[in-house]
């Protein structure tokens, strides 16, 4: 780049880091970082503000600030400024690299949106819920596709003096969907359901400092079951079929949760005869990853991967995690029980998904007991184990079930029971045939 | 999400007549073919008989190509040390013995725009004939399938996606088949995928006589692929290529930014590079770090 047309920015950098910096070492900054390193023009001047500014740098922080509505955040803002009401605002603990710490969280809300919001380095300011400030210098991200606003250690809050916002009327009661149960997806919003309890307890919690009664258990129809938690007691028993409507959904690793807060109305009906057995719950890869995750799901598919990890593993006598190079993540050096088990991908044209099988099941699907893998191992070491497990399961058709959940690397199953699945070939192929032959 | 591809299961007829490229755009997104019935594929599961397989020795590294017949045509598969779980399993195959193998695929076009499509395992193992009759009949199915949908497509009109997914397909069908008829510029060959339904029947009940009324036609697979490690120029040496590609930067790099990544592979290609080993060459002198990317459009000897 030319020196004319560095002039520009030169100038600029003086502007926000003023005396911190002179035009000589501007001008090798930038030399550096544009010629030498072929950064880009944005990149070394945000660079080279960071180096020379410190954290607090009012120059770079008004160099692109946008303002924006919450309705209109994408979730990739780097830096934004949001004027909004509190709807809802807390403190809570939380550990960062083994250190407590407090933050600020809630729900901000304006006339086109609401969303969470976190304060990772909340001052002496205490936000009053309901009233209005200038957040600025916040970024965003998004988590399970809704944004969510941060404000780290260069943003600022502001009272914001005579602004009113009013909230439009919260309609999560306007009209909640009829749903069959095995049609609830991640993200939906308020649902009506008809199923018939499989079960139900109630446990001790303690939400925001108050203790609480939960209920939950297991809710099934003629489609799917679903866990459920009712946050008041409904007087819900084992075994009767009910109609709750107004309850909401919220996922867990991608495995959709019926909840019943205080909008939630519960009717007994007629008897539901018809409910899912769970042999029966048998999806595709690509419906279950489509949902997003679920209970007690049937898969059926080939090994076409044997991942690391496989095989001979040890697992912490205290945690029962498994362990990593002889220490467990929590508690060090100890000294390991042996555990055979199996991380393997399960693909069946439709869709690829992670599995991790126990020791059982591995031990019934390769034929290979733990302890014969750990003789062999004794003899020829575990390398050999793995090798000798992999080749046995490789390519392998295998129906497993087990409860299924996604993170980002996409879908995974945790089996509770697993078998080798034989196919009667000459019957699927007549029916093939005789269908080809209709159609052509 | 960087949920894993799915692997499909096609005949090397259905593999082999692809020709429909989707580039990845971004570093990491995965690239795919689209096949004539509308498969996306980025990974591929294969079964059938290895009927030959080659070592190829470059310098301290050991590559291997080979073909895989399934019930009517040949997969070409070639293993790099990209793949060290494949390039040791395949050292203790015998050919020909039946085996099933899951790799990503690659398309490779041929001056005269030819294109040839590729698998590279990750993994391959010798499977049972019972095995790799249940590939055959998973993949019959598959097929029909796919090419059973691509019939509805064109009856249905003018369908969105969206329609067809209302029909009963995937959005991964209705995105395949949409995208296959709109960019083949013409109709599937249903008679060739029929023929290959047909052989994979007949392997599965010889016993019955499988007649769609298609002849027996094995002549349907490409001839001897042109795989760019065959090139007589660069097979030899690695070191070689290695030199010619760093004296290439250097001359490319006229304003020190580095030489762009088209004129290099132009330039590459002209000396009987492909833009595959181009790659494979790139990564391995970053890996010794001669060279650099200043950006992605760029490399840069260091």
């Amino acid at each position: 780049m030319e020196m004319e047309e560095l002039t520009p920015h030169i100038q600029e950098l003086q502007r926000v880091l003023g005396d911190k910096i002179d035009e000589d070492q501007i001008v090798e900054e930038l030399n550096k970082y544009l010629n030498e390193y072929h950064v880009g023009i944005d990149a070394a001047k945000r660079g080279i503000i960071r180096k020379y500014g410190g954290s607090d740098t009012m120059g770079f922080v008004t160099g692109n600030t946008l303002t924006k509505k919450i309705g209109e955040l994408t979730g990739s803002e780097q830096n934004v400024d949001i004027t909004a009401k509190v709807v809802f605002v807390d403190t809570k603990d939380i550990t960062v690299k083994g250190l407590p710490k407090k933050i600020v969280s809630g729900i901000l809300g304006d006339e086109t949106a609401t969303a969470s919001f976190t304060i990772w380095e909340p001052g002496a300011m205490v936000l009053a819920k309901g009233s209005v400030y200038n957040f600025r210098n916040c970024y965003c991200k998004t988590w399970n596709d809704k944004v969510q606003i941060n404000i780290g250690s260069r943003g600022r809050i502001e009272v914001a003096d005579g602004v009113r916002i009013d909230l439009p009327e919260r309609q999560i009661s306007a009209s909640p969907t009829e749903v069959k149960i095995g049609n609830i997806k991640d993200g939906m919003g308020s649902v009506t359901v008809t199923g018939k309890v499989i079960s139900v307890e109630a446990r001790e919690i303690t939400a925001r400092g108050e203790q609480k009664t939960v209920y939950s258990g297991m809710l099934a129809d003629d489609t799917g079951k679903i866990q459920f938690s009712a946050w008041s007691d409904f007087g819900i028993k084992e075994g009767e079929s009910l109609c709750i409507s107004n309850a909401y959904i919220r996922s867990w690793k991608g495995i959709p949760q019926l909840n019943m807060g205080d909008r939630c109305e519960v009717s007994r009906v007629d008897a539901i005869t018809e409910i899912i057995d769970t042999s029966a719950n048998k999806k595709t890869v690509d419906e279950i990853t489509r949902i997003g995750g679920g209970l007690d799901i049937t898969l059926e598919g080939l090994v076409v991967d044997v991942r690391q990890g496989s095989g001979i593993i040890r697992r912490c006598p205290q945690c029962n995690r498994s362990m990593l190079n002889g220490a467990c993540t929590t508690h060090g050096m100890v000294e390991g029980v042996m555990d055979l088990r199996l991380k393997v991908v399960l693909d069946d044209g439709t869709g690829a998904i992670g599995a991790i099988i126990n020791r059982a099941d591995t031990e019934k699907l390769t034929g290979i007991t733990l302890q014969a893998a750990q003789g062999l191992a004794a003899v020829k070491g575990e390398s050999v184990v793995g090798r000798e497990i992999t080749g046995k399961i490789l390519m392998k058709r295998i129906r497993v079930t087990g409860n299924v959940m996604s993170d980002d690397y996409g879908p995974s199953i945790i089996i509770k029971s697993a078998e080798n699945v034989e196919i009667d070939l000459e019957a699927e192929a007549n029916k093939l045939l005789e269908e080809v032959e209709a159609a052509i | 999400m960087n949920a894993r591809e799915t692997a499909w299961r096609v005949f090397a007829t259905e593999l082999n007549s692809s020709t429909l490229e989707i580039k990845a755009t971004e570093e990491k997104a995965p690239s795919y073919i689209v096949s004539p019935l509308g498969a996306k594929i980025n990974r591929v599961l294969i079964a059938g008989v290895l009927t030959e397989k080659e070592k190829m020795e470059f310098g301290d590294d050991v590559a291997w190509k080979g073909r895989i017949q399934d019930v009517s045509g040949s997969f070409f598969i070639n293993i790099g040390k990209y793949q060290p779980e494949a390039s040791a399993a395949i050292a203790d195959i015998e050919a020909p013995s039946f085996v099933a193998a899951v790799g990503r695929v690659r398309a490779y076009t041929t001056d005269d725009q030819r294109v040839f499509v590729s698998v590279r395992p990750e993994n391959i193992v010798n499977i049972s004939e019972t095995v790799r009759k249940e590939w055959v009949l998973e993949t019959a199915k598959s097929t029909w399938r796919r090419l059973s949908n691509t019939k509805r497509v064109l009856s249905m009109g003018d369908a969105t996606q969206e329609d067809l997914v209302k029909a009963g397909m995937t959005p991964t069908e209705a995105f395949g088949i949409t995208y296959a008829l709109d960019n083949y510029g013409q109709m599937p060959d249903s008679a060739l995928y029929l023929r290959t339904i047909q052989a994979a029947l007949r392997t599965l009940l010889p016993d019955r006589d499988v007649d769609l009324g298609f002849p027996e036609d094995l002549s349907n697979e490409p001839d001897e692929i042109d795989m760019p490690e065959e090139n007589g120029n660069n097979g030899s040496n690695g070191a070689q290529i290695e030199e010619l590609i760093l004296n290439l930067l250097e001359e490319l790099d006229t304003d020190g930014k580095g030489a762009p990544r088209e004129e290099l592979e132009r330039r590459a290609e002209a000396e009987g590079i492909s833009s595959i080993e181009l790659e494979e060459v790139s990564n391995i002198l970053m890996d010794k770090g001669l060279v650099y990317e200043p950006n992605l459009r760029y490399l840069k000897r260091i």
